[in-house]
């Protein structure tokens, strides 16, 4: 069941209207069988495998919750007569026993994912190379379905399985309950990757009808409304239309296609994730922030820090910070202090954790070298401008240039936007070398002239679609300046008088029904996240 | 020892008026490349071991519990 369409509609009704309606005790019940019926909707045989992941970080979570809980009562029983050696040997054997859990846990649900989303990537890596020093390369391909949500679902299994090890809180002991928050149906698709102790108790306990609260969700999912069909599927047009056949563009259109594509993308998923907040706020459940105007980023790092927040934030707390801290990269520091002196040495094992969450975080949106490169486009940039500080210092200071004033903010934001408009090459364009070949173009040859001959008209879109597009864009400009400032907009909205009020509702249903971009047979396409 | 935490504090963000700040995670004024070039300091400085469970804003957003964190680490040995 899509986020776009009229059957989600009544299934949001019909589950907003069994939530209020049920006894409070029940309440959780209700959204669990929801999530579940939503869940049936992508493949009823695809449940299998949520159900699976469930059961395994459901189980090894109790054994985690009770080696902790064992643990602190034999050390609260000993504490006079242990000596701080003895301590410290007892709590590093229970360490190794939830160290062995862990493992178990990880590699079953990552297992599943690594599986069923990159077996045919590897198989036929591995094939051709087995071709290129002589052998048969005949490893078959497998045809697997890739269950909605595993790569989301999976991450947010760890990290409750990791959360147990470290001791952040108790193991959930009931099953149903548990499954809830594994299956949470606005999140399921395309997240954001919730953590268990900002989500879960929201989950089970039972929220009241109010009214405001109610009016604020459907404005939200009326915004993700508007970013997805307004903006997204129209922009979409035209990018889809490069990207397809990229030989004929150039210069200037295959930029535009890029940094389209990057414009898409967001509206698509942030959209996508309002309508998720929105659904969840009419329930009283509030779902944490996934997006925070990345594009008015000063640099590719805060733009990271604004962008998919709940992976970045996943990707630091269980790769960077364990990476980075773990004793190999330290004694890796030690040893290349020796070789090239203090400065590098220091860097180094950090550098070299945040090239493997890049690299991660590429792959983690699909089994390909595009998404490789993507990560790697990433992470040499993000390495590169800490490398280069100094020098960046230097500069500014030698030209005297202002760094407290709107047009150096501005060129940041200018900077950090076509940065991450070439890097949309490699996760848009077909195949690695296909986007190496069109990010080599758009630079080689600049043709200014399309801007004035009518290229654009030939791409898809009409004069009255870029219109539509360019005030999109203008309004969300000012919604996001206003939100940078503070300013809440759903609120100051529901501080006018009800006549104004309503004509902003009608106005945006009427703005989505008239000028949504509606695919073939009026079947809006589906969000891009919901494909990783 | 507060005096050594705010020189290793300057070196790393010569800019932030650390002692005045309240939220130094929650606001990103530290991003997760200074959180791990200051445990290293840290741990080098106050021979201690932070670990990845001590990685909690709470414990890095002021000056006053880093101190708190690091007298912790200290007393457990």
């Amino acid at each position: 069941m899509d986020f776009i369409s009229v059957s989600f509609l009544i299934f949001v009704i019909i589950l907003v209207c069994a939530y209020f309606l049920m006894p409070d005790k029940y309440k959780w019940a209700v959204l669990l069988v929801g999530s579940y019926v939503f869940y049936g909707f992508s493949g009823i045989k695809l449940v299998v495998f949520l159900v699976f992941t469930t059961g395994v970080t459901f189980f090894s979570g109790l054994l985690l919750g009770n080696i902790n809980e064992d643990s602190a009562r034999h050390l609260k029983l000993h504490k006079a007569d242990l000596t701080r050696e003895e301590k410290k040997e007892y709590k590093n054997k229970v360490s190794s026993r939830k160290k062995r859990v862990v493992a178990c846990a990880v590699v079953v649900n990552l297992g599943i994912l690594i599986f069923l989303k990159y077996f045919n990537f590897i198989a036929k890596n591995i094939n051709l190379v087995l071709v290129k020093v002589g052998f048969a390369g005949n490893i078959p391909l497998l045809k697997l379905l890739l269950p909605l949500g595993i790569s989301f679902y999976t991450l947010q299994s760890i990290a409750y399985i990791v959360d147990l090890y470290r001791g952040k809180y108790k193991p959930d002991r009931n099953f149903f309950k548990f499954s809830l928050f594994m299956v949470y149906f606005p999140q399921i698709i395309q997240g954001p990757i919730a953590r268990y102790d900002q989500l879960a108790h929201q989950l089970y306990v039972p929220h009241k009808f109010e009214y405001t609260r109610v009016t604020q969700g459907m404005q939200l999912i009326l915004w993700g409304y508007m970013k997805k069909l307004i903006l997204a599927d129209r922009i979409a047009i035209p990018v889809n239309f490069i990207f397809d056949n990229p030989a004929p563009h150039e210069g200037f259109v295959l930029f535009l296609a890029a940094a389209g594509y990057g414009l898409q993308v967001y509206a698509d998923f942030s959209g996508g994730m309002d309508i998720a907040r929105g659904v969840s706020q009419i329930l009283g459940i509030e779902l944490v922030l996934n997006f925070e105007r990345p594009y008015f980023a000063g640099s590719i790092s805060e733009f990271w820090r604004r962008w998919h927040i709940t992976l970045g934030s996943w990707m630091r707390d269980y790769v960077f910070y364990p990476l980075s801290l773990s004793k190999a990269f330290a004694t890796l520091g030690k040893r290349t202090r020796k070789v090239f002196g203090n400065y590098i040495g220091k860097k180094l094992p950090t550098f070299l954790s945040m090239f493997i969450v890049f690299l991660l975080v590429g792959v983690w949106h699909g089994s390909s070298w595009k998404y490789v490169a993507y990560g790697l486009w990433n992470g040499i940039i993000i390495v590169s401008s800490i490398l280069l500080e100094p020098v960046y210092e230097k500069i500014i200071e030698k030209l005297k240039i202002n760094t407290e004033c709107f047009s150096w903010r501005f060129f940041q934001m200018a900077r950090t936007f076509i940065l991450c408009s070439f890097g949309r090459f490699f996760s848009r364009g077909k195949t690695c070398l296909t986007a190496i070949d069109m990010f080599k173009r758009a630079l080689a040859y600049p043709n200014p002239w399309v801007f004035f001959n009518g290229t654009f008209l030939n791409l898809g879109l009409s004069y009255k679609d870029y219109y539509v597009i360019f005030i999109s864009i203008l309004v969300f400009l000012v919604v996001g300046i206003m939100q940078e400032k503070g300013i809440h907009i759903r609120e100051k909205i529901a501080e006018q008088n009800l006549y104004f009020r309503w004509m902003i509702y009608i106005g945006a249903v009427v703005a989505v029904l008239i000028y949504g971009s509606y695919g073939s047979g009026y079947s809006a396409s589906e969000f891009i996240y919901q494909q990783f | 020892m507060k005096e050594k935490l705010l020189e290793i504090l300057k070196d790393l963000r010569a800019e932030v008026e650390f002692e005045k700040e309240t939220k130094l995670i929650d606001d990103g004024i530290l991003d997760s490349f200074d959180i791990v070039t200051l445990v290293a300091e840290l741990n080098a400085e106050f021979d201690i071991e932070i670990n990845v469970m001590d990685l909690e804003p709470d414990n890095f957003n002021t000056v006053n519990a880093m101190l708190e964190l690091i007298e912790k680490l200290q007393e457990e040995g």
